[in-house]
């Protein structure tokens, strides 16, 4: 089997691979790749560069992990799941990704595809006028500093208090919208300068608002489904991607700093200046653990006033109110953020970049409402495929510290996509195929076009089979709104 | 179309100006000096972002370089006005922190101004052991309608980033996280 890699990578299951720690000086444990073999083969040089560099760092417990659409990231890959002990071992700004809770939200709908058709256009448009996007975008939202605090404190649980979601909200959401831990005072001036105007907008780059279809023929589990208020019958559901904003990367970018130099003190060496860390219970990593959990209070919040923009968008063009239309929360979750959970090991720092918590039936942390179907997991695949909707299951808990994939992953960088299509291009095509794309930049467009992912069905498949996560439904775009 | 390949950006910096304007020429205003810059963005470094390697024949020029391929990754500089500047000064020992940090504040701008960028004159000196960059950012409030704008980009990334000096040029390689 030929791989973009000259180390050892033995088979252990025709969907988990090992690289031994014999093979890179200075591995504590082996790494484990999720992926079928044809997978692993299109896995870029990072990969295997980075999840071995990965399970160098210390106080790593059991194996470095990368998922089946993983692909180079900064300093760990993105798909990477590594686990610290809490005394011995680390916490990595590389590990949690500059986008800090970056994640995926699903909204149901009462509606159907031929409620929704007609007014497609209308609402796409209207979608697209009240979600900000792109470059510069600032949401509608006003806050003064001791607002943004109160942000970062209280993440969703804030935009509830305020109106702008409904109190069942906050059970779907992972961690109920609302990370303990936080500290503003570990904020910089600059990073909340740069977030400050930015709740309630998307970004660019890979981040989208949709909405999806989901029809009879693509749910694979329909009692979870039903559970999860997916009926199918041409169901319409919106999906959202985005995190904390330029805040977010501005306290990922100010700890690198600080960790750069932290490391020298705490005689750490690492393989790649991307992977700068420091010990977890050291002054340093605990200020960025607090810094961090703001940043993901941050991005819940956003993902919720995004919501509230959605369900007035909604009710604006179909002249019902959103709760008359059906529109409750599936879910939200994480999967760029690091968090103490437990394990047979004990309490441990799970990092989880480019990455999905995925906890199974019956786990304690999970709400009443999932203890039965398990935890969703939301899957973006790229604006031309679909997505997925999948539970977590006990084996992830026990062989990948909870957590799955989290999307399809690229297989080309943006300027090769640019050079394969024009984003007009892209946009016409797409319409022809039934889906309405609204976009801010067209360069933007053709960067993020399908040609660029892995096939997400595939990847799915992958983590299906390892039985990491279990599949539910797919769900197919009509609309994309991207920055 | 956004540039795939090699880019020629032809500006000039206020301060090149007025000091070749007075050194060579002996006059002090109305003579623009161009200062050729060029960058290219690379394919196959970041999947999921953006890398470029910028060139020029003095420091000066590959800081230059380097502020034009960023200005131009978040927005078409021909499509914005100039209607908003801020005067930015930063020095430091290391010359290649010095750009790192440099780059850093357009992206920070971009965010805490909510502006898109024209283009930024730049002059660098030696004071003692320190570089001193001295910047005028120069651009105007983000409006959809009339500007083309491209990436949202969230920070200079340290991933292979690289200044150095090769025979008589300079080079920089910087990876955006877009």
């Amino acid at each position: 089997m030929k791989l973009n890699t000259a180390m050892r990578v033995n088979r252990i299951t025709d969907e988990i691979w090992e690289i031994p720690a014999s093979e890179k000086s200075g591995m504590l444990v082996p790494a484990r790749i999720y992926a079928t073999r044809a997978i692993l083969q299109s896995m870029d040089s990072g990969v295997f560069e980075q999840v071995t560099n990965v399970a160098c760092l210390p106080g790593i417990v059991r194996h470095a992990l990368c998922m089946p659409d993983g692909h180079w990231g900064y300093g760990f890959p993105i798909g990477g799941v590594a686990a610290f002990d809490l005394g011995t071992g680390i916490i990595s700004p590389g590990g949690v990704g500059y986008d800090i809770n970056c994640g995926m939200r699903l909204v149901r709908t009462g509606l159907t595809l031929d409620d929704v058709q007609p007014r497609l256009e209308r609402l796409m448009t209207e979608l697209f006028r009240r979600v900000p996007a792109g470059v510069g975008a600032s949401g509608f939202v006003r806050l003064d500093r001791k607002a943004f605090d109160a942000v970062m404190t209280r993440g969703a649980r804030w935009c509830i208090e305020e109106g702008y979601g409904w109190h069942s909200d906050l059970a779907r959401i992972e961690e109920n919208g609302c990370l303990g831990g936080t500290d503003p005072t570990k904020v910089t001036d600059h990073a909340v300068a740069r977030g400050i105007n930015q709740l309630g907008t998307l970004g660019s780059g890979n981040h989208y608002l949709e909405v999806q279809v989901v029809s009879n023929d693509r749910i694979f589990d329909p009692p979870t489904a039903a559970a999860l208020g997916i009926t199918g019958q041409n169901q319409i559901v919106v999906m959202v991607h985005c995190g904390s904003r330029g805040f977010g990367h501005q306290v990922a970018s100010d700890y690198l700093k600080i960790f750069e130099k932290a490391m020298r003190r705490y005689h750490i060496a690492v393989k790649d200046q991307q992977l700068a860390c420091a010990p977890f219970s050291s002054v340093e990593g605990q200020d960025y653990f607090a810094a961090m959990n703001c940043a993901a209070n941050t991005a819940f919040a956003n993902r919720q006033v995004i919501t509230h923009q959605i369900r007035e968008s909604f009710a604006a063009i179909f002249g019902l109110s959103a709760e008359e239309l059906g529109m409750e929360l599936v879910y939200d979750v994480a999967h760029n953020i690091a968090k103490v959970e437990r394990y047979p090991e004990g309490e441990l720092l799970v990092h989880r970049k480019g990455s999905t918590r995925a906890f199974g039936p019956g786990h304690p942390e999970l709400p009443e409402i999932f203890r039965q179907t398990g935890q969703p997991v939301i899957c973006g695949g790229s604006m031309e495929t679909g997505s997925y909707l999948l539970v977590g299951t006990d084996r992830a808990s026990q062989e990948t510290f909870g957590s799955t994939m989290h999307g399809s992953g690229r297989t080309m960088s943006r300027a090769q996509a640019k050079k394969a299509i024009r984003g007009e291009q892209l946009q016409q095509q797409m319409k022809q195929r039934g889906i309405l794309v609204k976009a801010v930049s067209m360069s933007g467009l053709a960067e993020e076009a399908g040609v660029a992912y892995k096939d997400i069905s595939e990847v799915v498949e992958t983590v299906d089979r390892a039985g990491i996560t279990k599949k539910v439904a797919e769900l197919r775009p009509i609309g994309n709104i991207k920055g | 179309m956004f540039p795939s390949r090699h880019v020629f950006v032809t500006g000039w910096t206020v301060a090149s100006q007025r000091q070749i304007a007075q050194d060579v020429l002996g006059i002090t205003i109305g003579v623009k000096v161009s200062m050729p810059s060029s960058f290219r963005f690379l394919d196959n470094v970041a999947l999921a972002d953006l890398a470029f390697e910028a060139e020029g024949d003095s420091i000066e020029e590959v800081f230059y370089a380097a502020t034009q391929a960023v200005i131009e990754t978040i927005a078409s500089s021909r499509t914005i006005d100039t209607s908003w500047e801020r005067a930015i000064e930063r020095s430091d020992r290391d010359l290649s922190e010095l750009l790192f940090d440099w780059l850093s504040d357009i992206v920070y701008w971009k965010d805490a101004a909510g502006v898109v960028f024209h283009e930024a004159p730049l002059t660098v000196t030696k004071a003692g052991d320190d570089w001193v960059l001295r910047a005028r950012l120069i651009g105007a409030p983000v409006d959809r309608q009339t500007q083309e704008l491209r990436n949202d980009v969230k920070g200079i990334t340290k991933h292979l980033y690289e200044l150095k000096q090769d025979g008589a040029s300079w080079k920089a390689r910087v990876v955006l996280d877009v």
